[in-house]
């Protein structure tokens, strides 16, 4: 690449989405480029909540422009950077998963032995654990193979009950073999039980790989990188900006960024972006913006009053921003309530 | 900073396995200030979901970029969050399920299947591989699969190891495609089977939430999505009924001529003054309400696009947690979501939104609220919890709302006759009421409470760059409860 600076941030874009899957790529962008984006991944140690996302990091498309404009970053076609792994490939990534879930699962007996008594101690108390667990469930079919024999023999009056717990097997029969006849329809790729560390007993740790570039040597942006938003869309894999609107919304962002403002997503608050005066993260923003296409862009006297309105009462005060699309300027004006009383 | 503060000690509920933990650990999200982002540096480093409160933030940097303090708060921010973005997703071999991610078809099939997610994701189809397997027999085997979301979804949250189907036999022991990792699979998945990323939001949002999302319209045959709505179909009628409501009309129409003038602009109060006596304020505003009102009166506003392409149409049917969801035959959902792109679509027309409301049910009128104790509240909740959920909730299952919604339709010829012999209680009101509720007329429900909650609900998740709004759009039913 012919960049004067070091690093220029890979832009995974597929569906005229661009996404951030590199950690320190996101720390960058916050800190140095002013640029935020939105976590929507799922964070995988508190997965049952909405406040706290991780990655992917996915950009705003003003942003995108941006970032290829000031040449901080570059696009990635990323459905084609996922190349065919060739079978070397597979075979030595393969490779290196087994003897990680050997080493674990050599970790974990060998430390059972190391530490002799407790380790031990417990497997044998799991073992015995599963022989009584095992018993118990035999009982209990007996019993109820016994109760099932005892409703047949006293008929009617117990008719109703047997039929509940004959639907009950059956239920459960049903929900419990779907699994594993999936599992066992399924053919296993000729197993030998002594290199495939999946049918060991001791559990291990599988990891899913966050983003492809560290972890699959098939992944390969070299061929599939664009570093203007024109190459982009000519192989078409981006759109934006497309309409006057767009056009504008792009400028009125760069203006912003450029005077030092960070940039967040306004649609809760009746704007286009909320302007902070720092990072979001640690500060209130200032100002709800919205573009409009034109400098004398009419508006309705209704829209200044609900923008006043909602501006005021989030502690903001609402940017109007005119897009001047031939001279390539933005005029700003601000409303807030006088407060004559 | 004082650290024992902002460990927040208040535990709902005892720490639970990972996969459990879906449905109960929600809480009850306040998010009176959206600007107030999320403060990374209270997020729990332990593997244990509790929500922390929001931060503080201030309102701007002091000059030349904050002071020490600001920097040092701000960077310790940022390394929280970077530190929660690191983490990986290890899951135990024990509970982690395994499933193969098929292109051509836009389905993952899922070789091994734990967890609980399967009690409500995934559809079983039969699929005749051409993989040999040794039960190859002339029975095609039924198979586990998933849509795109719901294996993008498990394999974001660290549940699912995702095979891409290679061409090929893999002679490695262990593996059963290629390895995909979650950035693969979003680039992969969405964009097939009708899944945007606007869409899959939506579905990972509620997911989250402890959500069952299906959807609405079965991509396929073999999906089991839940009935669409019962077309408002009139109830049937014996012939003798028929007979009975021609005359009825007939009579009606009689009556009017007799005893109401022709509409006159210049009168508009339809009273002879043989039946001055019957003036109450009642009847003088019916007859002034001269108008077709209510939504059953067609729309005169022409379409401009057909209604096919309208973006407005509903995606995901959604159950609240608590349902005890068959997932082969879901019944009829609790919310109807529509999801759309808030960057390229405007606010949704009478048109679209008629549409929308045409196939939805009535829901039932709110439950008057019964005046309990909170102590009292929760016994009968918990109470009628364990007998039937769908109790409690203040948005009964259509099953319901299918038995109280239309007019009872045994009613013997007695009471028909009856009823069209004293028109004053059903005649004059027939298009308007023409849902003769029983209850109604015992209790009749707070009416503000009923115009509020409205007859149909639809929900709109507007997504703008990712940031997900829900609005709910109900039809109201002004003309059913006049206030006077």
């Amino acid at each position: 690449m012919t960049d004067t600076n070091a690093h220029k941030i890979e832009l995974g874009v597929s569906n005229n989405k661009a996404y951030v899957w590199d950690v320190d790529d996101v720390y960058l962008l916050r800190a140095k480029h002013h640029i935020c984006g939105v976590l929507t991944g799922t964070l995988p140690h508190v997965s049952q909540q909405n406040v706290f996302l991780g990655l992917p990091l996915i950009l705003l498309p003003e942003e995108v422009v941006l970032l290829l404009e000031k040449n901080l970053a570059v696009i990635i076609d990323d459905p084609k950077a996922h190349k065919q792994p060739t079978p070397s490939q597979l075979k030595k990534w393969n490779n290196a998963r087994i003897s990680s879930v050997k080493a674990q699962i050599a970790q974990t007996q060998g430390g059972g032995e190391k530490v002799d008594d407790p380790k031990v101690a417990l497997k044998s108390m799991s073992e015995e654990a599963i022989r009584k667990r095992k018993e118990r469930e035999e009982k209990r079919a007996i019993a109820a193979a016994a109760a099932k024999a005892k409703a047949i023999t006293e008929g009617l009056v117990i008719d109703g009950v047997e039929a509940g717990a004959g639907a009950n097997d059956i239920q459960l029969s049903s929900s419990t073999s779907n699994p594993i006849d999936e599992r066992s329809s399924t053919p296993t790729p000729s197993l030998s039980p002594s290199i495939d560390p999946s049918t060991s007993k001791t559990p291990y740790t599988v990891n899913i790989p966050t983003d492809s570039a560290p972890s699959f040597e098939w992944y390969s942006t070299s061929e599939s990188t664009y570093t203007s938003i024109s190459e982009a869309k000519k192989a078409g894999i981006w759109t934006y900006p497309e309409t006057l609107h767009e056009r504008a919304k792009c400028g009125v962002f760069n203006d912003l960024w450029e005077k030092g403002y960070y940039m967040g997503g306004g649609i809760k608050f009746g704007g286009d972006y909320l302007v902070y005066p720092g990072d979001p993260m640690r500060y209130h923003s200032h100002f709800a913006a919205t573009v409009h296409d034109s400098p004398i862009e009419k508006l309705r006297p209704m829209e200044i009053v609900s923008h006043g309105r909602l501006g005021t009462a989030t502690k903001k005060a609402h940017l109007l921003c005119g897009w001047d699309d031939e001279k390539s300027e933005v005029s700003y004006y601000s409303i807030e309530w006088a407060g004559f009383g | 900073m004082d650290d024992s503060l902002e460990q927040p000690s208040y535990q709902p509920h005892p720490p639970k396995v990972s996969f459990e933990d879906n449905d109960n650990e929600n809480e009850e999200l306040s998010s009176g200030d959206e600007d107030e982002g999320p403060d990374w540096t209270k997020l729990p480093t332990v593997s244990r979901p509790v929500i922390p409160k929001r931060g503080d933030k201030d309102f701007e940097p002091n000059a030349d970029g904050g002071s020490n303090f600001q920097k040092h708060v701000l960077d310790r921010s940022r390394n929280a969050m970077l530190e929660a973005l690191r983490t990986e997703r290890n899951t135990s071999s024990k509970s982690i399920s395994y499933g193969i991610w098929y292109p051509s078809l836009a389905r993952t099939h899922v070789t091994t299947a734990r967890g609980i997610h399967f009690t409500n994701m995934g559809h079983s189809v039969a699929r005749s591989t051409s993989l040999p397997s040794e039960n190859d027999t002339a029975k095609v085997p039924k198979r586990l699969e998933l849509l795109p979301e719901e294996a993008l979804y498990l394999v974001e949250r660290g549940s699912m190891f995702c095979w891409k189907e290679s061409e090929g036999h893999l002679g490695l022991p262990g593996m059963e495609g290629e390895p995909m990792s979650v950035q693969q699979t979003f680039a992969e998945m969405i964009g097939t089977e009708d899944l945007t990323l606007e869409k899959y939001q939506v579905y990972a949002y509620l997911k989250r939430l402890g959500y069952v999302v299906m959807r609405t319209k079965p991509p396929t045959s073999a999906y089991p999505a839940a009935a669409p709505f019962d077309k408002k179909v009139p109830p049937k009628q014996s012939i003798l009924a028929k007979l009975f409501s021609r005359i009825h009309s007939v009579l009606l129409g009689l009556g009017r001529m007799i005893f109401q003038p022709k509409f006159n602009w210049w009168r508009p109060l339809k009273h002879s003054p043989l039946f001055r006596f019957n003036m109450n304020y009642s009847s003088v505003f019916r007859s002034l309400r001269f108008l077709p009102g209510g939504h059953g009166a067609p729309l005169h506003v022409k379409p401009l696009q057909d209604s096919s392409s309208s973006p407005y149409e509903i995606f995901y049917n959604i159950y609240k947690p608590s349902t005890n969801l068959k997932k082969s035959s879901p019944p009829a959902p609790d919310f109807s979501v529509v999801v759309i792109n808030a960057r390229t679509t405007p606010v949704p027309n009478l048109v679209e939104l008629t549409n929308l409301f045409d196939v939805l049910p009535d829901l039932p009128p709110p439950v008057p609220r019964q005046r309990l104790a909170f102590a009292e509240q929760k016994k009968l909740a918990q109470a009628t919890a364990s007998s039937t959920p769908a109790m409690t909730s203040t948005v009964t299952p259509p099953s319901e709302i299918s038995t109280s919604g239309p007019p009872p339709k045994n009613l013997s010829i007695f009471n028909k006759l009856f009823s069209w012999i004293l028109p004053s209680s059903s005649a004059q009101s027939s298009p308007v009421t023409r849902q003769g509720r029983p209850s109604q007329q015992q209790r009749r429900p707070n009416p503000f409470a009923v115009l509020k909650s409205g007859k149909k609900l639809v929900v709109i998740a507007a997504v703008d760059a990712s940031n997900i709004s829900f609005f709910a759009f109900r039809q109201g039913l002004f003309e059913e409860f006049p206030m006077v």
